[in-house]
This record gives structure tokens, sequence and C-alpha cells, in this order.
């Protein structure tokens, strides 16, 4: 089932905003091997999903088989990057990390909060996505399955994430900043 | 000469509801509470450390439930906004029960200033502070809770926790490897990685009967409700439960919980996916006495499953259920249960001079954080105290847990999907009159006439109300309430088997044969009704066809010393003698004291030689 796609008027601003932040490199992104990234411009093309996590938050933990599950789904269309904004974990730790729970993506650090500020991320996890124009159309949570901390659905109702790549194959954009993830303040690592 | 046949089987089905919650406030505002007028700078130091070492660290600390650390500066400075937003939701600590006059023991609710107090310090820049003003470091004890247990029971095969799906309820049996009968004064339950278990229950099952719903020894099986059948009136106890956090406590002087050989533990357990495989294997730590139990509580269960059945949509369907004390009891302890669609849960007491007392008040019902609540003092409920449950479920799209999506009609029932309306109650019998026999009885037989009034066409409140009413000697009254059972489910075993049961006991074995050839026929491999089969054919005078019956009860259960003391008796009716000999001294291989063998078999010797 999909959500409604929410008017465009409302992220006018937004849009202008993150036109100007195309243009600058983001700084300190890395892969983990050290090498810098700048994913939006290594996707040839395609939109761009940018999932941020923190390696000791439990709710960030448990959507890992969802976003697996949409990243498949949509690998022809969108390329996805998983984004660590703490800078105090190590790429082992969070190489680790990552293979325990079974992932297959690339994965980058973000210690200078680059690619959290571009994002307008708050929460672990978030997801914030971008067209093949590199504009930002969403940002917020994935779905609707956690209603708080220690809270969860039975199962999602709505799917933000999915609708958000839709709207930027489309080329339009979905503002839902109002809905927040529910999950791990970034700003607690900062 | 006649050979005395022993024991007649009898039933009493007690159903266990076990199952899981969290205190749940809508998603709060980011907006903190007021900072006092000229606020103080607060520190970690100096005014949060206090608050997170006696109410987050024991959980929050590596190896114990909690997802992360919570133990000095920089592991709480790295959630500090969250810790504001839980603190201020009441999520965490997870305690559910609003406050009350009857107070509960190991209570984790922070106060308002507290929750302030952490608000303000993270508005503040949750500053560190001055290492002078640091509390000292809490003391955790490392391991087994109580020191090193007498026995640990581990489950034989762990358990495979995916990554991703729903909820899991899985129960895992553990048998008890003692040869005599123990008393055990406290239970740990360690319940594997902790971080993946949200609650787990022990059930004394004491006739195995959760063996066989193992597709293999050690497998274990799934569901969130279990029920245990007992054959004699031996009630459970004591509510042995587990959630983060708990506390393994010792049980009151003379309040031990009996184990006798032959027992399993079960513990039914609630596990969450973590997003990862995880391997669960759960262990019990037991601590026995020397001393016996000198006080015997019992579990009284209220609930209205019956009045479930809540239409799609409905935000305040109300249960309740209303039971009158005929003994005076000190409660001990209470546990209330619903699913996903539960949200008020209220019981209080009426005295019998009008005054209400609540016993628990849970305002945001939250399966994932059930829990059971001992009271610091006992509670006195005198004689003619009414108990009162009243539970509000919300069948509507608000309530963001109903398991259904759009909303669909909900009965009561064991599955997570399906509803539950149940309260334990540990209540411990005081002021009684041994004249007037076991008081646990009084209680039971008071309960289950109150089943059986309150919902006239449920099987259970009969059959209960029968093997209670059978326990007491009440014969002709237990012949009714069984044939009330049947009539409720024709086909049912073990209703069956208890009138056939009854309807001996009370002298009239041509009708038991009738029930008791319906119970084998519903299950054949039900030793009990061959048994009791056996004995009417015995008292009919076709011993033939009563060994036959005894020789089905030791095909399935081999070791079974009344079984060959009364195939034994049967072969010497026959004067088959050195057959029934063989048999009467099986009987007492198995257990030196069967009464009926080591008397036959000393009559058959003087038979014997006399010929």
């Amino acid at each position: 089932m999909s959500a409604k796609f929410l008017s465009r008027l409302a992220s006018l601003a937004l849009v202008l905003t993150v036109s100007s932040g195309i243009a600058r490199a983001q700084q300190g992104v890395v892969d983990l091997d050290g090498r810098v990234v700048s994913p939006l411009e290594a996707s040839s093309g395609k939109v761009v999903v940018l999932v941020f996590l923190r390696r000791d938050c439990p709710v960030s933990g448990r959507y890992a088989p969802a976003i697996q599950e949409i990243s498949k789904r949509y690998s022809d269309s969108a390329q996805f990057f998983l984004v660590y904004p703490d800078k105090s974990e190590t790429p082992q730790a969070i190489r680790k990390s990552a293979s325990e729970y079974g992932y297959h993506l690339p994965v980058l650090r973000d210690p200078e909060h680059a690619l959290v500020k571009l994002s307008h991320v708050q929460i672990t996890p978030e997801v914030a996505v971008f067209d093949r124009n590199h504009r930002l159309v969403y940002d917020g949570r994935i779905d609707d399955w956690y209603i708080d901390i220690g809270r969860a659905r039975p199962a999602p109702t709505t799917h933000e994430l999915e609708d958000a790549i839709h709207a930027a194959q489309l080329g339009e954009t979905v503002a839902r900043n109002e809905i927040r993830g529910v999950g791990c303040y970034i700003s607690d690592v900062e | 000469m006649s050979f005395p046949c022993s024991r007649t089987g009898w039933g009493l089905i007690v159903l266990a509801a076990i199952c899981p919650i969290a205190p749940v406030l809508a998603r709060p505002n980011p907006r903190y509470a007021q900072a006092p007028s000229s606020p103080q700078q607060l520190t970690f130091d100096r005014d949060i450390a206090p608050i997170v070492f006696h109410s987050c660290a024991s959980c929050h600390r590596p190896g114990e439930a909690a997802p992360f650390p919570l133990l000095n500066y920089s592991d709480v400075k790295r959630h500090a906004r969250q810790i504001a937003d839980v603190t201020r939701s009441r999520a965490m600590p997870p305690w559910l029960p609003d406050p009350q006059e009857l107070k509960f023991a190991d209570e984790l609710r922070l106060t308002d200033a507290e929750i302030n107090r952490i608000a303000t310090w993270v508005e503040q820049g949750a500053v560190e502070g001055n290492p002078a003003d640091l509390p000292p470091a809490p003391k955790f004890v490392e391991g087994w809770r109580l020191g090193q247990p007498d026995l640990i029971l581990t489950a034989s095969k762990p358990l495979s926790l995916p990554p991703q799906g729903t909820d899991t309820y899985w129960n895992f049996i553990f048998p008890v490897p003692i040869q005599e009968t123990r008393w055990v004064k406290a239970v740990e339950i360690r319940p594997g990685d902790k971080r993946y278990v949200h609650h787990a229950n022990i059930l004394v099952d004491r006739e195995g009967s959760s063996r066989k719903r193992e597709t293999e020894p050690g497998a274990g099986f799934g569901g969130m409700e279990i029920r245990i059948e007992s054959q004699v009136f031996d009630p459970d106890s004591h509510l042995l439960f587990w959630k983060p956090g708990t506390i393994p406590y010792e049980e009151p002087d003379g309040m031990a919980l009996r184990l006798d050989k032959g027992t399993d533990l079960i513990l039914n357990t609630h596990l969450q996916p973590s997003g990862k495989p995880e391997v669960i294997q759960p262990s019990i730590g037991l601590y026995f006495t020397p001393h016996v139990a000198t006080k015997f509580p019992m579990l009284l269960q209220l609930e209205n499953d019956a009045k479930l059945d809540i239409p799609a949509g409905e935000k305040n369907f109300v249960v309740t259920d209303d039971f009158t004390l005929p003994i005076d009891v000190d409660l001990m302890a209470i546990y209330p249960h619903a699913h996903y669609l539960g949200k008020d849960i209220l019981a209080f007491a009426t005295l019998p001079d009008g005054a209400k007392k609540t016993l628990i008040h849970i305002p945001q019902w939250n399966l994932n954080w059930q829990a059971v609540y001992r009271y610091t003092e006992p509670v006195r409920l005198t004689k003619g105290t009414t108990v009162s449950l009243r539970y509000v479920y919300d069948n509507s799209e608000d309530n963001p847990l109903n398991p259904n999506h759009p909303p669909a009609r909900v009965k009561g029932g064991n599955r997570s999907s399906d509803e539950m309306c149940h309260l334990w109650l540990q209540v411990l019998p005081v002021n009684f009159d041994v004249a007037r026999g076991d008081p646990r009885m009084q209680l039971q037989e008071a309960l289950a006439r109150h089943n059986v009034e309150k919902n006239p066409g449920d099987f259970e409140a009969h059959y209960n109300l029968a093997a209670m009413l059978q326990a007491k000697g009440k014969l002709e009254a237990a012949v009714a309430e069984y044939e009330t059972a049947v009539r409720l489910r024709p086909d049912d075993a073990a209703a069956n088997n208890g009138l056939g049961a009854a309807l001996l006991a009370d002298g009239q074995p041509r009708p038991a044969t009738a029930v008791l050839r319906a119970a084998i026929e519903a299950r054949p491999d039900y030793a009990e009704a061959h048994y009791n089969f056996g004995i009417a054919l015995t008292q009919m005078g076709d011993m033939e066809n009563a060994a036959e019956q005894f020789r089905a009860v030791l095909k399935l259960q081999p070791n079974d010393a009344n079984a060959e003391a009364n195939l034994g008796a049967a072969l010497a009716e026959m004067q088959r003698y050195p057959e029934a000999k063989l048999h009467f001294e099986r009987a007492l291989e198995i257990n030196p004291n069967q009464p009926d063998a080591k008397e036959n078999l000393e009559a058959l010797r003087k038979v014997m030689s006399a010929q």
C-alpha cells in the first residue's frame, strides 16, 4: 500500500537549500578503507538513498532486514549507502556490525556530519532520498513500524521510503519532515 | 478372596496463561519540562549520576537486557536527548502501574523531579561537572545474583531466532534431574541473551504433559499460552517470572516450592527479533532449602475470556469479573495479562465494609512490558472481600498495536492475535479452620462455582468444578458437573475419563465403562482412561478384559506400579497365580511401598503354599 504523496509546495524552500549544497564536496565522508567518497557523484544516474545508522541503536538494528529488502527491490533504480555518523566508531567495528546484520551495501562514515547536514536527518534510523539531479526529495523515517521507543506495530502501515523512491524516479518531492524516525538522536554523538 | 484395586485416576485442567508490554505515551513533542526560573547549572556528576546509577544501570550494563550501557558520563552523553525523551514519556525505566497506596517491591518509577532534572540537564548542554561530586559507581553481582545455584538446568537445544518477523513465543522444557522431592527457596531465570528475551515465565509441569507437544525430546514447542494438565489437586503456587531488570529473591519463610522426581519446568519465553540471527539458550538456577513448606499459597485466576468478542473499530470494550473470597487470604503478588488490544487494566478489592482498594492500575497497558508485581507487604483481604478486574480494550485504528490493519473482530483465544482477559493473584490462606480441610480447596471450589455461574456454557468451568468436587469426595455433584462437561464436549477425552472415574468412585462401574470407552476412543494412548477402564471391568468381574486394559497401561507407562499391582490382582482373581506373583513382584520393584502389591503378594504366598 502506498501513502499519498504530500504537497510539493511545502518543500520549495527545502529544495533551494539543498541545491546550494550539491556543488559542495561532503567534507570527511569516507568509506571503511578511508577513501573519500561522494555518494551523490558515485551513483551514476540513479536515485540515491542514504540510510543513517548507529551501531549502538537497537532500532537501527531491527530495521536491517527491511532496509536490505527495500534496497534489493529497487536495486535497478536506486543506490543505497549506509551512513554511520558517529565519529567514535572505528571502521573495524562498523564492518563487523554490518556483516553480522548481513548487509551487502556500501558503507560510509560521516564523522563531520556533512551528510547529516545535507540530509537534514536527526535520528537513526532515518533515510534521505535524492533524485537523479541530486535534489533531496525526502528525509525522515523509513515507515511507521515504530510508534515510540519500545513500542512497534506488528507491521508498518505506511511506507515513506518506498514512496519517496517512487517520487524521486518521477522527479517529485515528498515533504515528510514532520514525521521523524523513532530511534537514537544523531546529535547525541556530535 | 478379593484383591483390592487402588487409585482411580482423575484429572484437573489448570489453564496457565502466560504471555507478554510497554508504557506508552504518544511520541512526545520535543519540548522539555520547565527549567527552574533561575536555572542552576546541573551536572552529570552531581545531579544525574545518582539517578542513572540507581534506576538505569542495573539493566544498562554489559550482559544485561538493555541495548547499550549507561555506566558513566560518556555512555549517558551518547544518549542524552533520547534519555530525556523516554523518561518524560515514562517509556523508561519500564514501569507500567500508576502510583497507589499499596506499594510494589522493586518499583522502577522515576519521580517528576528526577525527570525534570534530566530534561534540564540536557537542555543546559549535558555537561559533565566535577568528578569529585560523583557518587560511588554501582556494584553489581556478576553471574548468578544469589550465588552459585544448587542445581543449574540448561536448555538442551538452543533456539535459532530469525533476524526478522513478528515476535516469537517459545517454550523450553527442563526436566529436573532429582531423585527425591526437593524444596526450592529461590529460582533465577537466565533467559539466554537478555537483549532479545522480552519476558519469561516458568510453569511447573508435574505430569510431563508438555513433553507430548515436542516433535522430539528437547526440541521445545511454540505458543504464547500453554495449558498444563494435572491429575491431582496440586494447585500452582508461585509466579516464577523474569523480565529485564527482575531481581531474583528468596521466598518468604515456609513458602518454598515443592519439586518432585519427574517434574518438568516449562520456560515460556517471548522473544523479539533483533535484525540479525540470534541464538537463545536459557538456563534456570535452583536454590534448595532443607525446610519443607509450611505455608501453601495458591494462584487464583480471575478471567472472562468468554466475554471477549470485540467488534472491529470498538474503542472502549469493557470486560469485568468479580469474585468474592470465601476465606481470609494475604495477597502476595499480582499478574495482569491481556494481549495487544488491552488498554486500561484495573484490579481492585471491595472489602466487606465497602471500602475499595486499588490492587493495580495500568492506564497504558503494553504487553511487551508485562510483569508480575509483588507487594512490599502482604495485603490482607478478609472473607467476603470481592476482587474485581475491569479491563478496557481498544480494537480501533487508533490502537497502533492492533494486530489487524484494518481492525477486525477479535475473540478470546491463545494466539497473540486473539485477546485475553486474565488476572492472577498469588494468595496465602490465613485464619483458616484446619478441620474444614485444605483452605485452597475452598478457594478453588468457590472459584469453580463462580466460573460456572458466570459462563454456564464454559466447558472448562464445569470440568474444573467437577474435578474439585471429586477431590473433596462430593461424588454425586462431581458426576453431575462432569455430565454437563461431556454434554458440552462429547468427544473430550479428559471429561469422559473424569466422569468415568467419578462414577467408579461412586460405585457405578457399569455406566463408567461406556464413558471410559469414549475416552479411549477419543485418545487411544490415554493411560489413565485404560487404567480406569481396567478398574471398572475388575469391579464388574470381567478379569480377562481388565487384565488387557492394565497391559495397555503398561505399554504406555512401563513403570506404573499401580497398573502392575492391578494386573497381578486380576490374574490372581483368575487363579493364574504364578503370573500374578510376577506382576506383584514387578510392582514392588518399581515401588517398594505399593500397598496393594505388598498385601496381595503375602496373601498370594499363603494361597500358593496352601495348594
